[in-house]
């Protein structure tokens, strides 16, 4: 953790749905101009966090702060610095791109520099504002999405899973884009399960699982192996599916190979025993690989 | 308040209110037309051989006047059922919808704070029925001066309107508050909405039976009394004036209920 003062704090962020549902206990800070991944598995509480971060919900136990600013109570006023990009994005189905961003920035006060900066991520993305938001793809949405996150020059970014849905060539405009905004000076938490988005645009990763946080790692040393390890557990790690009363390919399982080890299906298990963990957690979206992803 | 906020919240809204207003007003010119003194009579005639079928619809009074005819056909049913539709409807794109879909969050992540984005929900839901009431009022004059010139007691009908307008504040309140403060969206308009139905209902069982007079009394809608507004009476005025008071504490619920509340967005 940076020395620097935080300006995104939890500490001892509790949240509990019941059944083990929630975040429990997690405690982390984020420093100026630093940006952090929060990695963790589907259901693992990263949205819980970026809406206990955004004062959608209380801590029950615990506390989160945003530039000293009580997320809750001080919602509002963090907001006018704080850009959000929520994980499961939802927008306004009745409304053009250019009729909900002239909204967002009618609501925000926003200035003639913020409007020319909404619409250069129009053009950086090259997003047809004309359309209709309920007739527009999922990825089109999400870049609605992250010019209305990015359009007001925030010094603050929450962005949940920020690339879902969007192509490759547009997964690696937000990554310029997040490293432009990183370079200005803003400080990030993003939130995601790719390795490769966090690899590329932070500095740092927190994995987070069964909502609590299990471990913290520079970005860029992070191998797939450990980062697995650190998202699924150790014992999750490198299963492969096994069709219940099939051979190991196809054929009889009880007809032994003619080069076959001693024991029936004991290729099946050397075979397992040869697969990494990186052949069976395919990472949508993931360009890279670990090795080839690592921030320079 | 945010106009911003009102203003995208009414043309969200607006299309709803113009269809209510349609069938509104088709039944408002209908009932103008009908309207027959010696029909009047016919159908006072009707009225007293099945009285309790007529008081269930809130048609309860001898409408020998145009000004009472159309209170009698319209107040009891059309301007009380339908704008508690509209008002559920309202509530669901405004409140409702967008907390259980998630457009909600990005309302939330602007800087502008939970009791101006509330009091901005209820401002353009409060805009709309006022101008479903402005546009109903006005088609009521206007046709029946059109079909009937000078039968109608305009003064009075605005009277008994306003008064009607009490009665739809505190239905959107309830409604409104409901939304609120609770989430799964069945409850959030289940609540309100079935508390207004229920309070409609008591009142068609308390005309339909003597024994079930009581009921009526319970209701809060017993408190509007359209006849009473048109005659000036002090007591139909306080009863409006409470709904409406009864409306805006309902509204002020709702708006602490949604700064308080937690929204998984």
């Amino acid at each position: 953790m940076s020395a620097l003062p935080a300006v995104i704090e939890a500490r001892g962020l509790t949240k509990d749905y019941g059944r083990g549902r929630g975040v429990f206990d997690v405690t982390f800070a984020v420093a100026r101009g630093e940006a952090v991944g929060f990695l963790g598995a589907n259901g693992a509480g990263k949205t819980v966090t970026m809406r206990a971060l955004m004062g959608f919900i209380r801590p029950g136990a615990g506390s989160v702060s945003i530039e000293g600013r009580r997320c809750f109570a001080d919602r509002a006023r963090i907001q006018e610095t704080l850009g959000y990009l929520p994980g499961e994005l939802a927008l306004p189905e009745d409304m053009t791109a250019k009729r909900y961003l002239a909204f967002v920035a009618r609501m925000r006060g926003a200035d003639e520099a913020q409007l020319r900066r909404m619409r250069a991520l129009a053009d950086f993305f090259e997003l047809d504002v004309r359309t209709r938001i309920g007739r527009m793809s999922k990825g089109t949405k999400q870049k609605v999405g992250i010019v209305a996150a990015f359009a007001h020059a925030p010094r603050v970014l929450l962005l949940d899973e920020p690339t879902s849905g969007l192509d490759l060539l547009m997964q690696q405009r937000f990554v310029e884009l997040v490293r432009a905004e990183k370079r200005r000076g803003a400080t990030i938490l993003l939130s995601s399960h790719l390795l490769g988005e966090v690899e590329r645009t932070c500095d740092r990763a927190l994995f987070v699982r069964g909502g609590r946080l299990v471990s913290e790692e520079p970005a860029a040393s992070l191998t797939l192996e450990e980062t697995l390890a650190h998202l699924y557990g150790a014992g999750n790690v490198g299963r492969s599916w096994d069709a219940p009363g099939a051979a190991c390919a196809s054929g009889d399982a009880s007809a032994p190979a003619p080069d076959a080890p001693d024991a029936p299906g004991a290729a099946c298990a050397s075979r397992r025993a040869s697969a990494s963990a990186s052949d069976t957690f395919d990472a949508p979206g993931d360009v890279r690989t670990s090795g080839e992803g690592r921030a320079s | 308040m945010s106009a911003t906020l009102i203003g995208r919240l009414l043309r969200a809204n607006a299309p709803a209110t113009g269809a209510f207003f349609v069938v509104i007003a088709f039944y408002a010119v209908m009932v103008a037309y009908l309207f027959d003194p010696s029909l009047a009579e016919s159908l006072d005639a009707m009225m007293a051989a099945m009285p309790e079928l007529f008081a269930a619809f809130g048609m309860a009074t001898a409408a020998t006047t145009l000004t009472d005819f159309l209170l009698n056909y319209l107040q009891g049913l059309i301007l009380t059922l339908l704008p508690l539709v509209l008002i559920i409807m309202m509530v669901s794109v405004t409140v409702v919808r967008p907390a259980e879909r998630g457009s909600m969050a990005g309302l939330l992540a602007l800087p502008t704070s939970r009791v101006r984005l509330a009091v901005s929900f209820a401002a353009a839901i409060v805009l709309l029925l006022a101008a479903l009431l402005v546009l109903t009022t006005v088609t009521e004059v206007a046709c029946s001066e059109a079909l009937f010139p000078g039968e109608l007691d305009v003064a009075g009908l605005v009277r008994a309107n306003a008064g009607l307008f009490g009665l739809w504040l505190f239905m959107a309140g309830a409604v409104f508050a409901s939304a609120c403060a609770f989430a799964p969206s069945g409850a959030a308009l289940g609540v309100g909405g079935g508390a207004c139905l229920a309070f409609y209902l008591m009142q068609m069982a308390a005309g339909v039976g003597e024994g079930l007079a009581l009921l009526g009394d319970l209701t809060p809608f017993a408190l509007y009394d359209a006849y009473g507004l048109v005659a000036g009476e002090a007591a139909a005025v306080v009863g409006a004036l409470a709904l409406a008071a009864a409306g805006a504490a309902l509204f002020a619920a709702g708006v602490a209920a949604f700064a308080r509340r937690d929204l998984s967005v």
